[in-house]
């Protein structure tokens, strides 16, 4: 089975700064002991064509995409969106694939919940690795809100990324 | 007297591409530029001062579509140039990860173009997404087939779009007894569905040369016998996997690649004088906008003995299989004709592989600053990069990617044929315009989803 009853995409381009966020989530959920029925993917640039167009609704009830959205917030901020808040045919991909179809023929059958964070700073045409300081901050609470969106109870590992968090804002101070 | 006609963006592929034509009275295409719209790569600088572990990774995020062989051929341009020769079952693991990559690639590609053809007897267009017979099963195949793929790449690879085991050296971690059993299984059944799906492929393709029109935007266009037509050369490195310098008769060679820029190769400022509102998506450029093929274009031209030369499916089945036929519907017979051989590359590497056998070369060199390449004939054609790493760092660094190959090629494909079928030509080369970009754009107004903001 490709993809089991719950699917995690980090989407984004770790070459362009903050585009790189999913991925970034996705490095910090594959250190986690997550239970069976769920799949982590660092989906890159090919979500839309290597995954959202191959779920099967039989088997896949839940799929969870998390990327960078400009909603006008502050950097690092989080918004939760439905297939429905994504305007059809607003979005097409670098590939000519429109991301909100494939999504669209799943809405009713998969419930699909999409973590936004508000980028910084997206470099894209040109290069730069890393997240912005603010983008990376809103990591552990992604990671947070992923694990509740699935019912994960993960005990001190949660605790740990409250910490992590915690130094990051002391360290800033 | 010519009139220029744009189309922009060109669709149903992957990347951002256009196509600037000079067409006679009749609408013949008489000079055709295809050209890249996508911004400049700029991995090649970024490269430099990385380890060389870091690049093919980094390398395989230019696209969305690629990864598997950029991260291949980025790896193995490494060990081209520390030469570092891996162990025969890590060679075997990543075989099997590329010939499942072409796989689930060409069936992708069959969605992409089977809106341009005909139900074979019929005067119905196919859509890979109705409901009806007998395109549901074709559709429904066609899906198998790509899970097929994914599955095993990521079986092999680690991961289905970024594939985490190939490593400079080999591979992170063998494949054991039972997932070998599973990869063999998938195989088989994928070669029973890929046998079915090129039979269809070509019968659809068959009736399609049989015609000699075809419908574009509710017109009746005719479509020469000809079409994509070009007597420029090929170029392919390996029927099915790679070649690099370490191979003892390599099947690339360096000496024989130049590069010129774009504006050497494409035409300069122009006026389009021909527009047709009604062309798909959108209509074609309106009359009076400037096009400037010499500056917009963001790719070099490659040349391999100073021509440029077409790379992909025929251009493999011309090198290695003596196949003859030329144009599009060639291109496409030839894709298709991969199907099955990227099956049997799987099984007969399957039956090869040792579970038990080592997958991590004994001892990586760090380099002293030779040049090493490799050329991975991803799915859509020659993939080439080259590197020089000296003490485990990347000192240069270069990507020849497929499609980079295939523009000028393609540009010079189109001359002959009637403009509104410019784009059956370039999806005949299922041109990957390497591209990056995130993927949600919300209203402008942001009303709906500043709504929903978690505090």
């Amino acid at each position: 089975m490709l993809f089991p009853e719950i699917v995690i995409t980090g989407c984004g381009n770790p070459l362009f700064a903050d585009d790189g966020f999913g991925p970034a989530v996705v490095e910090e959920l594959q250190k986690l002991q997550l239970p069976d029925n769920v799949k982590v993917i660092d989906a890159g640039l090919g979500g839309p064509h290597f995954i959202f167009t191959l779920i099967d609704p039989e088997k896949t009830k839940k799929l969870i995409i998390i990327d960078i959205a400009d909603f006008g917030a502050e950097p690092g901020d989080l918004t939760l969106l439905r297939v429905e808040d994504l305007p059809a045919g607003s979005y097409r991909d670098a590939h000519s694939w429109d991301l909100t179809e494939p999504l669209q023929r799943l809405k009713d059958r998969v419930d699909i919940t999409v973590i936004g964070c508000q980028p910084k700073h997206v470099t894209a045409p040109d290069f730069e690795l890393g997240l912005t300081e603010e983008v990376s901050n809103a990591v552990p609470k992604t990671v947070r809100t992923v694990l509740e969106l699935i019912g994960v109870d993960y005990g001190m590992a949660i605790e740990n990324l409250r910490k992590e968090e915690c130094q990051r804002a002391f360290g800033e101070s | 007297m010519s009139k220029v006609v744009e189309i922009s963006p060109t669709t149903r592929h992957e990347g951002h591409s256009k196509l600037v034509l000079k067409v006679n009275d009749e609408g013949i295409i008489e000079r055709g530029d295809w050209l890249s719209i996508t911004p400049v790569r700029g991995v090649e600088k970024l490269a430099i001062g990385k380890t060389m572990d870091q690049v093919p990774k980094i390398a395989s995020r230019v696209c969305g579509i690629c990864p598997i062989a950029h991260t291949l051929a980025g790896i193995e341009a490494m060990e081209g140039s520390i030469r570092c020769e891996i162990p025969e079952d890590a060679k075997l693991l990543r075989v099997i990860l590329q010939a499942a990559n072409r796989l689930h690639s060409i069936a992708l590609h069959n969605i992409l173009i089977l809106p341009d053809f005909y139900i074979p007897g019929t005067e119905t267009k196919i859509n890979p997404f109705t409901p009806e017979e007998p395109v549901r099963s074709v559709a429904k195949r066609i899906q198998r087939i790509r899970e097929i793929g994914q599955t095993i790449g990521e079986i092999a690879g680690g991961e289905a779009v970024h594939p985490s085991n190939p490593r400079v050296g080999g591979m992170y971690k063998a494949c054991s007894e039972r997932a070998v059993y599973k990869m063999y299984d998938l195989a088989k059944e994928g070669l029973t569905l890929a046998h079915q799906q090129m039979e269809f492929m070509l019968a659809v393709l068959n009736n399609m040369k049989k015609r000699d029109w075809t419908d574009v935007a509710g017109k009746q266009i005719p479509l020469p016998k000809t079409l994509g037509y070009h007597d420029l050369g090929y170029m392919a490195s390996h029927p099915m996997y790679a070649s690099s310098n370490l191979d003892e008769i390599p099947g690339w060679d360096p000496d024989r690649w130049t590069d010129v820029r774009p504006w050497d190769w494409y035409m300069g400022e122009v006026e389009v004088s021909l527009a047709d509102p009604s062309y798909p998506i959108g209509g074609t450029s309106p009359v009076g906008t400037k096009a400037n093929p010499q500056m917009e274009a963001c790719t070099g031209v490659p040349l391999y003995d100073g021509a440029p030369v077409e790379v992909g499916p025929r251009a493999r089945l011309a090198t290695y299989k003596n196949f003859t036929e030329k144009g599009t519907w060639a291109q496409h017979v030839a894709r298709q004709l991969e199907y099955t051989d990227c099956c049997y590359t799987m099984i007969n590497a399957l039956d090869a592989y040792n579970p038990s056998g080592k997958v991590l070369a004994d001892c990586i060199p760090q380099g002293d600053g030779s040049m090493g390449w490799a050329a991975n004939e991803a799915p859509r054609g020659c993939d080439v990069h080259l590197a020089k790493v000296k003490d485990g760092r990347v000192l240069w660094y270069e990507m020849l990617v497929p499609t980079t190959w295939n523009f000028p090629t393609c540009s010079r494909a189109l001359t002959g044929a009637p403009w509104q079928v410019a784009e059956l030509i370039v999806r005949g080369y299922d041109p990957c315009v390497s591209c990056a970009t995130h993927m949600i754009v919300v209203d402008e107004d942001k009303r709906i989803v500043a709504q929903k903001l978690i505090q």
